[in-house]
């Protein structure tokens, strides 16, 4: 799926540069350990995280975009080295659980 | 390392969560790191000779070893205490230098930091730090951006650096959620 189309379904705000990626799967964590040993390529990452390490850690693992739930503000340190390193940052004021649910409902699916 | 014909693919086993520990002597202001599987990081200070060790920082992070799915053969990494994106801090850095290099073509620098100190650690071969390079773009199917990890020999200076080893330290946000 196109991560633009999953931008306009869910009504995501980006707050990145924005360019189309293929999204391949969900990944759900807010730690790093987890992103860097469970995350595959092409994952949307969905956390509450906002420090700039979730940008060395997405563009590590490949994750199409990181998604920040719950309406949690970005710092703008982590958005400059966002657009630094070609990551997306989206957000959203829902929770991790209804944009999950969502994304299911679109036809995404973990991993 | 054995030389061999084949040509890895690497996966990455024996994963260990645990801590990485940052402690500084208050007497001659050496600073030590090394990694606890302990449930819960060591806190208390404590003497080691002639050093009075005090914990500055403890941070979750993992530990793994590679191997080549092809083969068999297994890498050990215990060397490896993290990686670290360059933020572009000092213009005078040899990593800040690779990464405005690399920029265009997309090719992302990562720094592989070892223990310290490092004359009393072993640190990461380049043999190690190019198996490492291969397991992060064998997996980057979906991209057209490439990863090289460097030595931390190239950071110019550690203690000023504000380039962030990947741990799981300081993410607690103080702030509620917007709106809320």
């Amino acid at each position: 799926m196109k991560l633009k189309e999953i931008i306009d379904k869910l009504a995501l705000t980006s707050l990145s540069n924005l360019e189309e990626r293929d999204v391949q799967g969900v990944f759900i964590s807010d730690m790093l350990s987890d992103v860097m040993t469970g995350a595959k390529p092409g994952n949307l990452w969905l956390t509450v995280q906002t420090h700039t390490n979730i940008v060395s850690a997405a563009n590590l693992v490949d994750a199409a975009a990181v998604i920040v739930s719950h309406g949690k503000k970005v710092p703008e340190n982590t958005i400059a080295l966002a657009n630094r390193y070609h990551v997306i940052i989206l957000s959203s004021t829902k929770s991790t659980f209804e944009l999950a649910a969502e994304l299911i409902a679109i036809g995404l699916k973990n991993q | 390392m054995p030389k061999t014909s084949c040509r890895h693919t690497w996966e990455m086993i024996n994963i260990h969560y645990g801590f990485i520990v940052t402690e500084k002597c208050y007497t001659c202001e050496k600073i030590s790191t090394y990694y606890s599987f302990e449930d819960r990081p060591p806190l208390d200070e404590y003497r080691e000779g002639e050093h009075f060790w005090n914990v500055m920082e403890s941070a979750q992070s993992f530990r793994f070893d590679f191997k080549c799915r092809a083969c068999g053969q297994i890498v050990p990494f215990d060397e490896l205490m993290g990686l670290m994106m360059c933020t572009g801090c000092d213009e005078e850095c040899q990593v800040e230098k690779l990464q405005k290099k690399h920029a265009a073509e997309r090719t992302w620098i990562y720094v592989a930091f070892g223990f310290l100190p490092t004359d009393e650690h072993r640190q990461l071969s380049r043999e190690k730090i190019s198996i490492l390079e291969d397991f992060f773009n064998q997996r980057r199917k979906s991209s057209t951006s490439r990863i090289k990890i460097v030595s931390q020999e190239l950071v110019k200076k550690y203690a000023t650096c504000f380039g962030e080893v990947i741990k799981d330290v300081d993410m607690l946000s103080l702030k509620p959620s917007e709106g809320k």
